[in-house]
């Protein structure tokens, strides 16, 4: 018998296994695609209880028992279910002592021991469900109901999740160690499942459902917080919406300011250089070194400039007058192409009496001479009068000169 | 040197809010009832006083008593709030709905401008509402592109005290106690003005109004 079940155990093992992909793609998607997978396939896990179907019309869904195993064993948080039916599994585990008790009584050794493991089972079953519970909804705590996006969610999560600790406490009550502890008697075997192993999961259910109910409470504090939050600034930006022109009454105006909005202005300003801080000298010549230019220059500043007015009147004519000095040597000139004749520029000086330094005007005549174009030069010629210096040979001393036409 | 003292002394003259974010030393020396105590002769000898807002998390000076120049200095302040505040307001709700916990923005939340950037470039409806946020004065943006926008408006808070860069290579905010103190003045004049503004906003809601 139990090799035909060892034998069965193991080929349901080995189809998890071999059709693994299967089965995960129905765990995450919720149910199968049976276009995807062969028909026979499909028929054999149906057979052997790995899928079902719900009714004629609806696709192929993974068994729950298998969805547990999978949910268990990766700690899935989809995982909300907690199974708080303890009255039902205590009254079992009641019912299982008594049938061992009774065996044992009339000496049933064999059997005794098949209702010993069974129990042993029952109770560890408990214990393991319990402690998944609790652990179920820390997790869920933990990441604040991170699986869900809006505030609103959160809260509803939170309100279930408040729910379920409820009635888990609810059902952790109907633990009665004295009734149990009756059951076990003197049995030491009985003792321990019943007793201390059930009394120890209990306490540490309690203990940490207690912390986890006040957490919840906090959370379900701050959500509420954080909704009516949102539902303020919505509501802010609505009122705004429908009246354009609502304006706060002037509170800063009220004879007692409320404290937000009593909030002085800054005061405090950089202090000022103390040249005169002997302690702060060093620091001070560190400054001036460091700087890279010095500006003493005030800054320009720029008037913008009037427009002054256009005057487009005839500008007042301007006469050049002529020196006489150069009109005479002009004269002295004409004199010497209406004569022909060569004129020394001093005789011409004395005949006409005039007035200028002789010196003066020997240099104005050579001068004007020299200023002529290459073109008149070649109609005058001129020529020095004069004698060489006693003193220093190669001076040429002039004391005349004799202008003439070539 | 100064002190710790001296310090948290200097920042409450200039009119700075001291949070734990924003600096944690001075929050941390406020906390303590005595050095508070401390502190209150030195504020009231200029005609402060210390004031907490937040739920006593947020430190501020106030005026002691409040003459004339006093209330002159306060009436501006409160109309440069009140004026700031629709587009405070919607840049929160902005923040909160591209954000993906769908959570409103509070003390010490981060803000990883990199993300909501991606978030609001991808969603047409984010991108106006951006454009719109950051034409307001209180941001005076005048860039076309949803970048140069989203960096003014940032740079705008965070001058203005709501937001601080902790790090100044990286791009995220964080959230200071400014920003609660934004929603107690929010509180107080839905209180004050009797404008029952969450039950227009659950009505909205229920109505399917598209908020």
């Amino acid at each position: 018998m139990s090799q035909v079940l060892i034998q069965a155990g193991s080929r349901f093992l080995n189809a998890l296994g071999r059709h693994s992909e299967l089965i995960m793609h129905a765990y995450v998607n919720g149910s199968v695609d049976e276009s995807n997978f062969s028909r026979k396939v499909l028929e054999q896990l149906i057979q052997l209880g790995i899928l079902w179907r719900p009714d004629p019309q609806s696709a192929l869904r993974l068994k729950s028992a298998v969805r547990n195993l999978l949910e268990s064993g990766l700690q899935d948080e989809r995982n909300r279910n907690i199974n708080a039916n303890i009255g039902t599994a205590l009254a079992s585990l009641k019912t299982i002592a008594e049938h061992y008790k009774e065996s044992l009584h009339y000496n049933r050794f064999n059997e005794a021991h098949a209702y010993m493991t069974d129990l042993t089972e029952h109770v560890y079953q408990l214990t393991e469900s319990l402690a998944n519970s609790v652990r179920v909804m820390f997790s869920r705590i933990n990441n604040e109901f991170g699986y869900v996006s809006s505030v609103e969610a959160k809260i509803r999560e939170n309100e279930l999740a408040q729910g379920q600790v409820s009635e888990l406490l609810n059902q952790l009550e109907c633990f009665r160690f004295d009734e149990l502890s009756e059951i076990a008697g003197s049995n030491r075997e009985l003792r321990h499942l019943l007793v201390v192993a059930l009394q120890q999961s209990f306490s540490k259910a309690t203990q940490e459902l207690s912390v986890a109910q006040a957490r919840l409470l906090d959370l379900l504090g701050r959500f509420r917080e954080f909704q009516g939050r949102t539902r303020l600034l919505k509501g802010f930006l609505l009122h705004m919406e429908h009246h354009p022109d609502f304006a706060p009454g002037n509170y800063p105006n009220l004879t007692q300011v409320p404290v937000l909005f009593n909030q002085s202005a800054a005061m405090l300003k950089p202090a000022s250089i103390d040249v005169n801080q002997v302690a702060h000298e060093q620091e001070l010549q560190q400054i001036v070194a460091s700087l890279s230019s010095v500006y003493r220059r005030k800054p320009v500043v720029s008037e913008p400039e009037k427009a002054s007015t256009i005057d487009v009147s005839e500008q007042q004519s301007v006469d050049l007058e002529s020196d006489p000095l150069q009109e005479e040597v002009d004269a002295y000139f004409c004199e010497v192409i209406d004569n022909g004749q060569s004129l020394s520029a001093l005789d011409y000086f004395s005949q006409r009496e005039l007035e200028f330094d002789p010196e003066v005007w020997i240099y104005q005549v050579i001068g004007d001479y020299q200023a002529l174009d290459d073109e008149d030069k070649q109609f005058f010629a001129i020529d020095p009068v004069g004698r060489a210096d006693e003193k220093y040979t190669g001076n040429f001393v002039i004391h005349d000169v004799t202008l003439g036409l070539r | 040197m100064m002190t710790e003292q001296g310090k948290v002394l200097s920042a409450l003259l200039n009119g700075q809010f001291i949070c734990q974010v924003s600096d944690e030393d001075s929050w941390r020396f406020l906390k303590s009832r005595d050095n508070a105590s401390k502190l209150e002769p030195h504020l009231n000898l200029l005609n402060r006083t210390l004031a907490t807002t937040g739920e006593g998390e947020v430190f501020f000076a106030g005026y002691l008593t409040l003459g004339d120049e006093e209330r002159k200095v306060l009436l501006q302040q409160f109309q440069e709030t009140t004026s700031s505040l629709v587009p405070l307001v919607e840049w929160l709700l902005l923040v909160q709905q591209a954000s993906e916990s769908d959570m409103p923005l509070t003390m010490g939340n981060a803000i990883r401008l990199n993300e909501l950037q991606t978030v609001i470039e991808d969603t047409p409806a984010y991108s106006e509402q951006l454009e719109k946020i950051s034409r307001y004065r209180l941001f005076g943006s005048t860039s076309v592109n949803l970048d140069g926008q989203l960096k003014q408006v940032f740079k705008k808070l965070t001058d203005l005290g709501y937001l601080m860069k902790p790090n100044p290579e990286k791009q995220i905010y964080l959230a200071t106690g400014k920003v609660e103190h934004l929603f107690e003045v929010i509180r107080f004049i839905d209180e004050t003005e009797s404008l029952s503004l969450s039950e227009q906003a659950e009505a909205a809601i229920q109505q399917g109004s598209l908020l």
